[in-house]
């Protein structure tokens, strides 16, 4: 089959940029990365893109089709094709880019870098040989586990974009892997590090990551994972825990979210921006404060979060001592 | 057709977003929707308690599906993409985990509060008038076409990630809000950052990185030649119409945007009234566009 594609360009030594159309056989099979490979080997041998190992593993060959990142590798092209479309590729996006297809992978390792990337075992002696994992813990930790590096999650992510710093979803998903790894001595200092200035509460929950993730790893629900365990160590200290906590506190206070609270208990300074607050209160926007709306049935709620409290307290306890089975009668 | 709903329209629409909750009422009453009333709902708890309390969160999530279910309704229809974000998810926690649900259900009866069995959909109102019947409805209604009027479709994101809990549609290429806009006689306007974040869930706790997210699709709307733009988000809708003066300061462009919900765009195009729509509740006021689509009115 014919595949046509226009890909952009980038030539660091002259600084110039263009798009340039590629049209070239391929087998009916090929993926974007033979197409690649194609041209570079029969059009074009000055086409710059990374690859390794051709089966969506190594996380070499991330880039963007139409603006959505992708494993070239993992992509085939047959569906585009037969949609007759003349797909765009390009660098991933939040990375700054090198040549042609190849970004700069350094901001995205030093972030990983950041989160400590390897067990902390707090210098303790495994009770056998070796610490062994059970099944079930293993399970609490694959999803993050899937993780190849490709910084396909990264090139959409919103909040990167703007803020430059944000750690970002696959340096987080990896923070929730070692933040649930039973071995780990390290749950509260990780915490600590992702409750920071450009942590957990920079995401936007965008979802970008979790649809363009080609391994399924969620990075997005793993970041909540870590929010959540921030919140049930009651680390309250970032503005983004605090709104978090006006939603569970309302959701049982008076089934409705506080409007009015949300900001002063979030951010007492922004309380302060009283001409921002007389537009909200002269359009309607503004609900008295005195009189809440109050959901119906309220003794439900109220109930509910207090029973599952008890319950959220037993798993947190078992997440602070990390390992779940019983070591001692181990062999 | 389907067209008995239990309705949830959530906080947002139930306090500051009235103006949404309101034209919802109004167009679903045009469009032979009966919204069955859900008595003793309550927040989904949006992503914050998802995200903070994910045990929690998937009680008072279970326990609005078993509410629903109490009243022989089989479906949900709601008006904000957090909504249904959150509801889905939990359903399909729930539904496929029976383990779970049952753990669950046993909390929610232990407090007396109706217990789940699986058998309710969540679904967007945008989803119910984008497609089959509905859209037919949709069409039928559109009776005073906005002609001429360019409008900037804004999905937001949890109404089309994660795709594999949605689903509706290509979250790539979204084309449900444009096929709406056009059945109610307006033309689409279109530009790259329709399918992005508008930054709001972080406005409180990271207020520049959100506002250098809302900036995007502002900026790209307007550069496009919209006379609005409409969202199916209550939080967009806020987002893109009340921080539109500060991300106008923050990005030094005069953005003069009117933002509208789909509930209003709809019930323009069937003939409510400005009042009926209460397109006052809003920030950024409407009259350049409410003037030419209500031309031949007085307001």
């Amino acid at each position: 089959m014919q595949v046509t594609l226009k890909i952009e360009r980038y030539n660091p030594e002259s600084d110039e940029s263009r798009q340039e159309t590629f049209s070239v056989d391929v087998v009916e099979e090929a993926t974007l990365l033979d197409v690649l490979d194609v041209i570079k080997d029969e059009v074009d041998g000055s086409l710059t893109y990374r690859k390794s190992c051709r089966m969506a593993v190594c996380g070499s060959c991330g880039m963007r089709m139409d603006g959505a990142a992708v494993l070239a590798c993992k992509t085939p092209m047959r569906p585009v094709v037969e949609a007759g479309e003349v797909p765009v590729i390009s660098p991933m996006g939040n990375l700054p880019v090198l040549k042609d297809l190849v970004v700069d992978m350094e901001p995205f390792w030093e972030k990983f870098r950041a989160i400590k990337p390897y067990l902390d075992d707090g210098g303790e002696e495994p009770p056998v040989k070796e610490w062994r994992v059970q099944q079930a813990e293993l399970d609490r930790v694959m999803t993050e586990a899937l993780c190849i590096q490709c910084g396909c999650c990264v090139s959409e992510c919103n909040s990167m974009e703007a803020d430059p710093d944000f750690l970002g979803p696959a340096a987080l998903a990896k923070a929730a892997r070692f933040v649930g790894d039973a071995r780990d001595r390290g749950r509260m200092k990780r915490l600590q590090m992702a409750n920071g200035a450009h942590g957990v509460w920079d995401c936007t929950r965008c979802y970008f990551c979790n649809e363009r993730c080609p391994k399924g790893v969620d990075p997005r629900d793993a970041i909540a994972k870590i929010g959540g365990e921030i919140y049930a160590e009651g680390m309250l200290s970032d503005k983004g825990a605090r709104h978090a906590q006006v939603f569970d506190f309302s959701s049982h206070a008076t089934g409705y979210l506080l409007e009015t609270a949300l900001v002063p208990y979030t951010d007492p300074m922004k309380a302060l921006d009283v001409k921002f607050a007389l537009k909200m209160v002269r359009a309607g926007k503004a609900p008295n404060p005195l009189r809440p709306h109050r959901a119906n049935k309220l003794g439900e709620v109220r109930a509910l979060s207090k029973l599952v409290k008890e319950q959220e307290k037993e798993s947190l306890a078992d997440k602070r001592t990390g390992v779940t089975v019983d070591r001692e009668n181990e062999s | 057709m389907k067209s008995s709903y239990a309705y949830y329209p959530g906080c947002l629409a139930s306090l500051s977003q009235k103006e949404l909750d309101t034209s919802t009422r109004a167009v679903a009453e045009r469009l032979g929707f009966s919204l069955v009333e859900i008595p003793g709902f309550t927040c989904c708890g949006a992503g914050d308690v998802h995200e903070a309390r994910p045990e929690y969160y998937l009680h008072l999530n279970a326990r609005i599906l078993g509410q629903a279910e109490q009243l022989e309704q089989d479906t949900i229809m709601t008006i904000c993409n957090v909504c249904t974000l959150n509801l889905r998810q939990a359903n399909h926690k729930l539904r496929e985990d029976a383990e779970l649900l049952a753990r669950v259900n046993k909390n929610l009866a232990e407090v007396g509060a109706a217990t789940y069995s699986g058998g309710v959909e969540v679904r967007h109102l945008l989803w119910e008038i984008a497609e089959g019947d509905g859209y037919e409805k949709l069409k039928q209604v559109a009776e005073r076409p906005l002609t001429g009027v360019r409008i900037a479709p804004f999905y937001g994101c949890q109404i089309l990630r994660p795709s594999k809990l949605l689903g509706f549609e290509d979250p790539d290429r979204p084309q449900s809000l444009e096929r709406i806009i056009t059945a109610c006689g307006a033309e689409p306007v279109d530009y790259p950052s329709k399918i992005k974040c508008c930054g709001f869930p972080i406005v409180l706790a990271r207020e520049e990185v959100a506002l250098g997210e809302l900036i995007q699709p502002l900026a790209e709307a307007q550069a496009a030649g919209a006379d609005a733009m409409v969202t199916p988000c209550p939080l967009c809708h806020l987002s893109l119409d009340a921080w539109q003066g500060k991300a106008a300061r923050e990005a030094d462009i005069d953005f003069d945007m009117p933002i509208l919900h789909l509930a209003q765009l709809v019930g323009a195009a069937a003939g409510l009234s400005y009042d009926e729509l209460l397109f006052k509740r809003h920030l950024v006021r409407t009259d350049r566009l409410t003037d030419k689509i209500y031309a031949e009115t007085t307001q």
